[in-house]
């Protein structure tokens, strides 16, 4: 059996206000699959962003592990946690998603200079996943120059570029109108399943739950699935 | 330095804007380096580039040549000094002159009655004064009337000079200024005014015997009377009335560039930090270290501030080879060399603000929208 894209055992978050504390993540477990794309669905403050933040190396978990692709995150510091989102994660974020002053083709190969350094082989697929997207003719265009939907698929390019293990989407569709959010969902299951590519998708629309393999509902930090 | 290099070329006006800033700060401060240096030489050139290493004042003339006056008694008084090794008059006067180009024109004579106590420390061209009538003028002055073999005649009486040598940097009070033999310049001063009777001297130019300094000399003159006041050649330049003010006034305008420059720079990256702020934050949640970030924000100040010292270095050069009114300026090295070194070390420190701005992101706040707050 392969290894698992995610795997979250008895993983709390607390953060500390005053002498208050807030249980952000309760006892949170949750495994996906290799090419499973999983739906994470909970009205706002319940705690999903958190969860996608740890299993993407962005947040430490108070309590528990966190393995992702084979690899334990749970006690990486700062510096082990940045590379670790270099190599083995892919992110699509709700609000900021691209870098103003790079353009399309760029913001996919910022990845490659982050991290290993390619080269040319990171220019290939860069281009490869830009015509995969519907967006070779884009290449060269600044983010202020793409649609809201062409912005975010420029954003799944980037997500892939480092092949990763697992792709964290944030609330993909909130922005867009509901046809152009059923195009983006469908390319990201598509784009997912034909690389084998496991995805956690937050959303709070359970529309968005047809294009996912499972749901797993979240409520004040707790995890159910459906 | 991707990324640094991206932005740059993404954004050319916005710094541009700042090089060019830069580079007009860096001209005017260098400009006004020469300017002073040219300025202060222009008024006690003379006094700096002679070859006494010690002038010897009266009280009553307050550092000024022409003003001070050495008695008889005096002068005596200054032989007994202890460690004196010779001495000399210098007799400075202010003339009417007709110039070689016919101008009448206000010029000072500066009479010394030893070569080595008084002269021009070194010739740029020609010779020493050999005979009576001869003098050594300022090369500055060569193209106003004052160049090799031009006559001045003294008006209104008519005795004449010829200009035998040249030297560099010997102005006193930013005028046409003229050595000659101590005998040529009471000889100019009785032509001028046949009441005046034989001139006193302004000044004593001494030099210390061997094994005792300069401001040993000093000391040792200034200890035998109240009314005497000796100084070395480069306090004698630096203490004459005005040249501190000079320098003050110089040194407040320089020390507003140094606030300046580090406000210019330091804020313009920490706005631009600010406004990509969002930028900054997706890239360190997508894996980009801090460190590489903060790379690339001091490679771009780097750049900028290199760019903008050529900038204002190409400017300058050509403007530094003039000549503004009678006062000449200079190619100055050492500024240039000084001044890179203050604003490279201003520049980068104060893009540090906006650096450690980068190094307190939080690579969260690209999930909860806070990058654009």
């Amino acid at each position: 059996m392969s290894t698992p894209a995610l795997q979250m055992s008895d993983v709390r978050k607390i953060y500390s206000m005053g002498d208050n504390e807030v249980v952000a993540l309760d006892h949170a477990t949750l495994t996906v699959g290799t090419d499973e794309i999983v739906a994470l669905v909970g009205p706002s403050g319940s705690g999903k962003t958190t969860l996608c933040s740890i299993a993407g190396g962005i947040l430490s978990a108070t309590e528990g592990s966190v393995v992702v692709g084979g690899e334990a995150i749970s006690d990486y510091g700062d510096k082990e946690l940045t590379t670790f989102r270099q190599n083995k994660v892919g992110f699509v974020f709700q609000s900021v998603n691209l870098v103003p002053f790079l353009n399309a083709r760029e913001n996919l190969l910022v990845v490659d200079e982050l991290g290993r350094r390619q080269g040319k082989p990171a220019r290939d697929r860069a281009d490869r996943l830009l015509d995969e997207l519907g967006l070779a003719d884009r290449a060269k265009n600044l983010p202020s120059q793409l649609s809201g939907g062409q912005k975010q698929r420029v954003a799944i390019g980037r997500s892939l570029m480092n092949e990763p293990e697992l792709v964290l989407f944030d609330e993909p569709t909130s922005s867009l109108d509901t046809e152009l959010g059923q195009q983006v969902m469908e390319l990201i299951r598509s784009e997912m399943k034909s690389r084998g590519t496991a995805a956690i998708v937050v959303t709070h629309d359970d529309r968005i739950t047809e294009y996912c393999d499972r749901t797993v509902r979240i409520t004040d930090g707790v995890l159910g699935d459906d | 330095m991707f990324l640094a290099l991206k932005e740059m070329s993404r954004a050319k006006v916005r710094f541009g804007l700042l090089t060019v800033a830069l580079g007009m700060l860096v001209f005017l401060i260098l400009f006004q380096q020469s300017l002073q240096n040219g300025l202060l030489t222009s008024f006690v050139g003379a006094i700096r580039n002679q070859t006494a290493p010690v002038l010897v004042y009266s009280v009553d003339g307050q550092r000024v040549i022409q003003g001070s006056i050495i008695t008889p008694d005096l002068e005596q008084l200054v032989t007994t000094a202890d460690g004196l090794g010779d001495v000399g008059r210098i007799g400075q006067g202010t003339f009417s002159v007709t110039n070689a180009d016919g101008e009448l024109t206000d010029t000072t004579v500066l009479g010394y009655e030893q070569p080595l106590l008084g002269a021009p420390a070194e010739l740029a061209e020609g010779r020493y004064p050999r005979a009576a009538g001869e003098a050594v003028g300022a090369s500055n002055d060569a193209d106003a009337g004052f160049g090799l073999g031009d006559t001045i005649t003294i008006e209104p009486s008519g005795y004449e000079i010829t200009i035998v040598g040249l030297a560099d940097d010997v102005q006193l009070n930013a005028g046409a200024t003229l050595f000659v033999a101590y005998d040529d310049y009471v000889a100019a001063v009785q032509s001028a005014n046949p009441d005046a009777g034989t001139p006193l001297p302004n000044v004593l130019a001494a030099a210390p015997a061997d094994g005792v300094t300069p401001e040993q000399l000093v000391a040792n003159i200034n200890g035998l009377s109240d009314d005497l006041d000796a100084l070395t050649r480069s306090d004698a330049a630096d203490e004459t009335p005005g040249v501190a003010q000079v320098q003050q006034s110089f040194r407040v305008i320089f020390l507003l560039y140094g606030l300046v420059i580090p406000c210019v720079t330091g804020l313009f990256f920490l706005i631009i930090t600010f406004q990509k702020s969002g930028a900054l934050t997706l890239l360190r949640a997508i894996g980009a270290p801090a460190r590489r970030l903060v790379t690339s924000l001091l490679f771009q100040a780097v750049l900028i501030v290199i760019a903008g010292y050529a900038i204002g270095l190409a400017l300058y050069t050509p403007l530094s080879q003039r000549r503004l009114g009678g006062i000449q300026l200079r190619f100055e090295t050492t500024a240039v060399i000084v001044w890179a070194i203050i604003l490279f070390v201003l520049g980068i420190g104060s893009s540090l603000i906006a650096a450690r701005r980068v190094l307190r992101i939080d690579p969260i706040e690209a999930t909860t929208g806070g990058a654009n707050r």
